[in-house]
């Protein structure tokens, strides 16, 4: 290498002369591109910027759901009935689930399915969401986590606890899987308790984490909670004591009403059979329902204070007036009213007491029609209770102008019209709070004194009282209503049923209606036992001794003293100790 | 009049550097906040939960149930009561004869 050929500074290439063109176009290249972005940007920014804002949203923006919590249902005493918790439910994504037999099995067994049911629920592949259970416990849950089945999830829901069970249960009613009310008070205050669910717009980073909200959250409303009147302890026990009764007895069903006639509320509601709400698996129509409300039946013999009630308002009678009833027999055109036993001359008082029916239509034939469908309105019979309830039935009474003399006779002692467990319970009250019907509530109320609509002079709601104070004591139908410590009145009814067109000879509804204590009423109870099988069937021996128990722990609840004097039956005595 | 405009450039990188700071803390707190409050959701519903569970513990049938089986105690009556009155409208408590 001695010599160059070339001269690098010489070199042609770079002598000659750049067209100014050139560098002209590289400039005319570059702001076209540029031109090109601004284009583009005002494109994204301004011309099509909904779109991409969608777009934007869809991959970051989430809308999240605030579900509100369900109301609570508490008894009186604020003790829970009814409560929301959560609970694990499965889902599984067919379209990507692993399928690995072995795997599948012990999830089927986890699930208490059988594998091929498990199979079916995932063959449609298109899906991608499908429910294998909805709530089951958290311990199965852990379980089914822990096998590691890729798309299998759990999700929590929120499941309804009953912790009081199946004594309670027709009140409270229950909630189906969606969280919405079917039975009971669940039912009929769905709204309030169901609250309303909130939402809330947010920016999620890429981990699944909330990094912003956007525009105005709106907060979910919880449920209210529901305080009813219902006493959880006497509703316990009034239901075991039915049960005892509609088992001993061996009869078909049996419902108590427990009402507080100062208040004016529902102490307790109870119906056997019942079921447990939360096992519902195979529930019968005749568990589920609330007889003491949905049923009615022909009231009987419990009618008779009432109907003597409005002739000593009417000044028809007076409690001692006499009447005669013998021979037991009373002949209205081709029908004959007669009594269980003759009884020859009675008061007014003892018609009650020995429950006469020739008595009671000598009276009732006295009035008019149009008076006695008064009074039986008045009660309440015929109309729909106001509690809120669904499925409470109005019963029957037919308009007056339509009464034969006969069936205003049959009226008088309860046949011809109808009426449920609560409505007599009702009626009874206008006893009880001296002439005046008292509105029930099964909400708690905090009131301390109920009023209502008067029916009867005090005089004459007091001598009615008196009339079935006499049904209790020796002499009466119903001495087996007596309870220890406290005085009780009462009337006792019982009644044929029903059977299509006619009475059914060997089928009866025993039941009793009473107050107690009776000269200062605090507590109204009804019984009512239906299809009584095991020899006895008469109110004063299956349902009066219900009423018994259950007022006598009642009242011992509510701290009332008695008032009637009990032998102390205190064993042990302090002996002083000797030195 | 470059010094001035360099100057506020300066500036205006400043304030987008602690723009995207800020936002990014804002970022966390909500993060934080978020799950504080799904915490505070839980312990509520956790708290729920426990209180049925201790009602379904104290309910008036397992009661009687051990109070009679297992202490064997049984139900009362006004003949093994004894009242107390309130002192001022009678001055005596007294077992009523």
């Amino acid at each position: 290498m001695s010599s160059r050929s070339v001269q690098y500074t010489s070199s042609p290439l770079l002598a000659s002369k750049t067209p100014i063109w050139r560098s002209q176009f590289i400039v005319a290249v570059i702001a076209a591109g540029f031109l090109g972005l601004v284009a583009r940007a005002a494109y994204v920014q301004v011309i099509d910027n909904a779109f991409f804002k969608r777009q934007g949203a869809v991959r970051f923006v989430r809308t999240l759901d605030l579900p509100a919590n369900r109301g609570r249902i508490l008894d009186r005493h604020g003790n829970i009935l009814a409560s929301s918790v959560p609970v694990p439910s499965i889902w599984a994504n067919p379209e990507d689930i692993e399928r690995d037999p072995a795997k599948l099995k012990a999830l089927a067994k986890l699930l208490g399915m059988n594998p091929a049911e498990l199979d079916k629920k995932l063959q449609d592949e298109d899906k991608t969401f499908v429910w294998l259970k909805r709530q089951v416990d958290d311990s199965v849950a852990k379980e089914i986590a822990a096998l590691k089945i890729k798309g299998v999830y759990d999700r929590k829901e929120y499941k309804r606890i009953y912790p009081e069970g199946e004594s309670v249960a027709h009140v409270v009613g229950f909630t189906n899987v969606e969280n919405l009310g079917q039975e009971g008070v669940e039912l009929t205050f769905n709204k309030a308790l169901g609250g309303k669910a909130g939402s809330r717009r947010v920016i999620k980073d890429r981990l699944g984490r909330v990094v912003e909200d956007i525009g105005e959250m709106m907060p979910p409303v919880d449920g209210e909670d529901l305080q009813l009147s219902i006493d959880s302890k006497v509703q316990y026990f009034a239901y075991e004591k039915i049960k005892e009764s509609v088992v001993t007895n061996k009869a078909v069903a049996g419902s108590v009403v427990v009402l507080d006639i100062k208040t004016g509320e529902v102490l307790a509601l109870v119906n056997y059979p019942s079921y447990s709400p939360g096992k519902r698996g195979s529930l019968s129509g005749a568990q589920l329902r609330n007889r003491a409300l949905t049923d009615t039946f022909e009231p009987g013999s419990t009618m008779k204070p009432l109907v003597v009630g409005l002739a000593l308002e009417k000044g028809i009678v007076k409690p001692e007036t006499l009447i005669q009833t013998a021979p037991g027999k009373l002949q209205m055109g081709t029908a004959t009213i007669t009594d269980a036993h003759p009884h020859g001359v009675l008061s007014v008082n003892e018609v009650i007491q020995k429950s006469s029916n020739v008595g009671t239509v000598k009276i009732a034939m006295q009035m008019q029609p149009h008076d006695m469908w008064e009074m039986f309105t008045q009660v309440g019979l015929g109309q729909k209770p106001q509690v809120p309830f669904p499925g409470a039935v109005a019963g029957k009474v037919r308009a007056y102008k339509t009464w034969r003399p006969i069936e205003q006779a049959t009226m008088s002692y309860g046949y011809g019209l109808s009426a449920s467990l609560f409505q007599l319970a009702q009626a009874y009250t206008v006893f009880a709070h001296d002439g005046e019907m008292v509105p029930m509530s099964l909400v708690k109320t905090n009131q301390a004194v109920a009023s209502g609509a008067r029916v009867l002079s005090v005089q004459n709601a007091t001598a009615i009282r008196n009339m079935l104070h006499m049904v209790t004591i020796q002499g009466g139908t119903a001495p087996k209503a007596q309870t220890m410590g406290y005085s009780v009145g009462g009337k006792t009814g019982t009644a044929h049923k029903v059977e299509g067109k006619g009475y059914a000879s060997k089928k009866y509804r025993g039941f009793f209606v009473g107050i107690a204590p009776i000269d200062n009423p605090r507590i109204v109870v009804a019984v009512m036992v239906d299809e009584p099988t095991n020899g006895a069937y008469f109110g004063g021996d299956v349902a009066a001794p219900v009423f018994s128990q259950t007022v006598q722990q009642t009242l011992r609840m509510m701290g009332v003293q008695p008032d009637m004097a009990v032998k102390p039956q205190v064993v042990t005595k302090v002996e002083k100790e000797s030195f | 009049m470059s010094r001035v405009s360099f100057l506020l450039l300066m500036a205006v990188m400043a304030s987008a550097l602690y723009l995207v700071r800020t936002q990014y803390e804002s970022r966390s707190l909500t993060t934080e906040i978020d799950r504080a409050t799904s915490l505070a959701r839980n312990l509520e519903t956790e708290n729920d939960r426990l209180d049925v569970e201790r009602r379904a513990q104290a309910t008036p049938l397992r009661v009687e149930k051990l109070a009679r089986e297992q202490l064997h105690m049984r139900t009362i009556t006004p003949a093994i009561t004894q009242y107390a009155t309130v002192a001022g409208s009678a001055a005596s408590a007294e077992i009523r004869p």
